[in-house]
């Protein structure tokens, strides 16, 4: 079932780098000085933190945490001395939840789930598949939270899914590109960078585009009758098609006309710096050429 | 769908097999490096090859864990310089940084005492670290020039070179955040200081940047004392596979992202810079042009390209990186402005082959 909290929340690609390097981390120090065949893939855990406005949970960050599995006891001390740490570094950060890594939530989450409720009384968990599944297109990262539901007449704790977006910084954005897919990292040449900057470009707008399609396919078929008649989805769709012309204002075009008629002036500008550079090398070697003409005095000048 | 994961796959695979970037070894292996071997680091760390040779660290490797948070850290900082330390290990002539982590110091002219208090925190943080699995030993240290570009000032040069002695083996990283936007890569560069007095071979000289006039002097006093490393990134299996996945959901973002407007402080700044450049160096050909013309040439053989064409070059990437961004607007543009009530009829019935604009006027 999912979350009827109303919390929207957004993660941000460094916590999922963070933990996919914890987990690979511990299992290769495992798998290096212990005989083949690997034992099973160990879970690891941590916390999460973030800001959380209104009711905007934004997760920013993480650090690891101690857990003794085989006693189910949390080294608060640790918890408390990272918290610590990070707080002098990122004063703006809370712990907003925990994460570990595993395939499905067990029945030990909840005791870890409760005994944060005292830093945050309504942590969230972040669970991290870290299987790889190369037929899945889906993130394996589901957010659950902690919500009261009454079962068999026993009101208890469970958890629920909640639905996340991805967020990022303009930073984070160009490095994640970077490392994901190995941009040219000397691009010096204008071409390159040029090349690299709209390829990206054209990589997204070929996923609008291929989610446009999907839409489109599934509602032809809507159309033909193979597929049951949806209102809301029919809705939505409507609602997205009637939002473009995206921005239609007159100020909003007088904006755009001068952002691209200062970028015109710099182009002009710099064009006009070069010309005067080339110019001037040209005068240089034209007077290197015809110097030997003009050392005997009284000579005029040359032309 | 799959038709576009599989095309940016063989894209990629070309640009990687052009490039001569080394394919991975299969999954398997590439993790190894993720294993930490005490007794190795510890028999290199007494045997100190680095002693020998001043140029014998020749490449970094880093993880996209480290490269994704030191970026994150230094835009984070806005125009103040922050600085933290790199941990990792050493493997022949290449120092390799698996995490870093930001100190909670800015940085600022009076580095000595900043050493301290981070010093504290640097031994709580490793102590810590070590428990749950980090068990890597600082390489390093990062901080940022937010803006003027990566290279090492002159209290960076002192700063690494007593880091060199006492702490070996370490690696000084410089990031640029707000280039880092601008220009859309990453603005990362890695030193290593040379010994007082060492005579450094002559090389040519590495990738041409711009330096603000205040910072030039600095940046040219010291240049010769130090030399940069490759830099190559890694990652681990799973990372790679998040990240394919993560494309999936941030390909809004990048369609989102309005360089121009971020950035709107630093190239007002440039622009400025560069006249002021020009206005130098009007002053000195006018100068030397007229009674200098004889003697000039013959001295200026051997230098690198005058003032004016290291302007021109200044003024060309900066407009570049400005023409970039309104290609992107234009495009935004295109994409969902022109779309009119009366087309609307017809957008959805249009033929979707290839990337076209999907709707046209």
């Amino acid at each position: 079932m999912s979350s009827s909290s109303g919390l929207t929340f957004k993660l941000h690609p460094l916590v999922i780098v963070n933990i996919s390097d914890h987990y690979t981390r511990i299992k290769a120090q495992q798998s290096g000085s212990a005989p083949r065949p690997l034992p099973p893939a160990p879970r690891v855990y941590g916390c999460v933190l973030g800001v959380q406005t209104g009711r905007t949970v934004e997760i920013f960050n993480s650090f690891e945490l101690h857990y003794d599995a085989t006693k189910n006891v949390l080294d608060r001390a640790f918890l408390e001395s990272k918290q610590e740490q990070y707080k002098k570094v990122f004063p703006k950060y809370d712990v907003l939840g925990w994460y570990s890594t595993g395939s499905d939530i067990q029945d030990s989450d909840m005791l870890i789930h409760k005994a944060l409720t005292d830093i945050n009384e309504s942590p969230v968990y972040l669970l991290l598949n870290p299987t790889i599944n190369h037929a899945q297109k889906d993130l394996p990262i589901s957010i659950f939270e902690s919500e009261l539901h009454v079962i068999e007449g026993v009101p208890s704790l469970i958890f629920v899914n909640a639905s996340y977006t991805i967020e990022t910084v303009e930073a984070e954005r160009i490095s994640v590109d970077h490392v994901a897919h190995i941009k040219p990292s000397d691009g010096s040449s204008a071409a390159t960078q040029l090349a690299a900057h709209l390829t990206g470009m054209h990589s997204a707008i070929k996923m609008l585009n291929s989610r446009i399609r999907v839409l489109h396919h599934h509602l032809v078929s809507i159309q033909k009758g193979e597929v049951p008649y949806e209102h809301s989805l029919l809705r939505q769709v409507s609602s997205l098609v009637r939002r473009l012309p995206a921005i239609d204002s007159s100020r909003f075009q007088d904006d755009f006309v001068m952002e691209y008629n200062d970028t015109l002036l710099m182009t002009y500008l710099a064009t006009i710096t070069k010309c005067s550079s080339t110019m001037n090398e040209l005068v240089d070697k034209f007077n290197t050429a015809y110097d030997k003409q003009n050392r005997r005095p009284g000579h005029s000048t040359f032309i | 769908m799959e038709a576009s994961t599989s095309s940016a796959a063989v894209a990629r695979q070309t640009w990687e097999i052009e490039n001569n970037i080394p394919m991975d070894t299969p999954s398997g292996d590439s993790d190894a490096i993720f294993e930490y071997d005490d007794a190795a680091q510890s028999a290199i760390l007494q045997q100190k090859p680095w002693t020998r040779d001043p140029h014998y660290f020749k490449n970094v490797k880093i993880s996209a864990l480290a490269l994704l948070k030191m970026v994150v850290h230094a835009r984070s900082g806005g125009t103040i310089e922050i600085m933290g330390l790199m941990q990792g290990k050493t493997d022949g002539e290449t120092i390799i940084i698996m995490d870093a982590f930001a100190l909670p110091v800015e940085g600022t002219e009076t580095r000595v005492n900043a050493q301290a208090d981070a010093y504290e925190y640097m031994v709580q943080y490793s102590q810590t670290n070590k428990q749950v699995g980090r068990l890597e030993n600082v390489v390093g240290w990062y901080h940022s020039h937010p803006g003027y570009g990566c290279w090492l000032s002159g209290i960076d040069v002192s700063t690494q070179m007593l880091n060199q002695t006492y702490q070996e083996p370490f690696l000084a990283v410089v990031i640029d955040p707000t280039r880092t936007v601008s220009a859309g890569k990453v603005e990362i560069g890695a030193f290593r200081t040379y010994p007082q007095g060492h005579k450094p071979p002559d090389e040519p000289p590495s990738e041409y940047q711009t330096i603000p006039l205040n910072k030039i002097e600095d940046f040219g006093v010291h240049y010769k004392q130090y030399y940069s490393l490759d830099i190559t990134y890694f990652k681990s299996t799973l990372d790679s596979h998040l990240l394919d996945l993560l494309w999936n959901k941030y390909w809004v973002n990048t369609l989102s992202s309005s360089p121009l407007l971020g950035n709107r402080d630093y190239v007002a700044g440039q622009v400025a810079d560069l006249a002021e450049k020009l206005e130098q160096a009007e002053s000195q050909l006018a100068h030397s042009g007229r009674m200098g013309g004889f003697f000039m040439p013959v001295q200026r053989k051997k230098e690198e390209e005058s003032q004016l064409a290291k302007i021109s070059r200044d003024s060309s990437k900066i407009t570049v990186e400005q023409l970039h961004g309104l290609m992107s607007q234009v495009i935004k543009d295109t994409l969902f402005n022109s779309v009119t009530p009366a087309t609307t009829a017809l957008g959805l019935s249009l033929d979707m082959s290839g990337p076209e604009p999907m709707v046209e006027t």
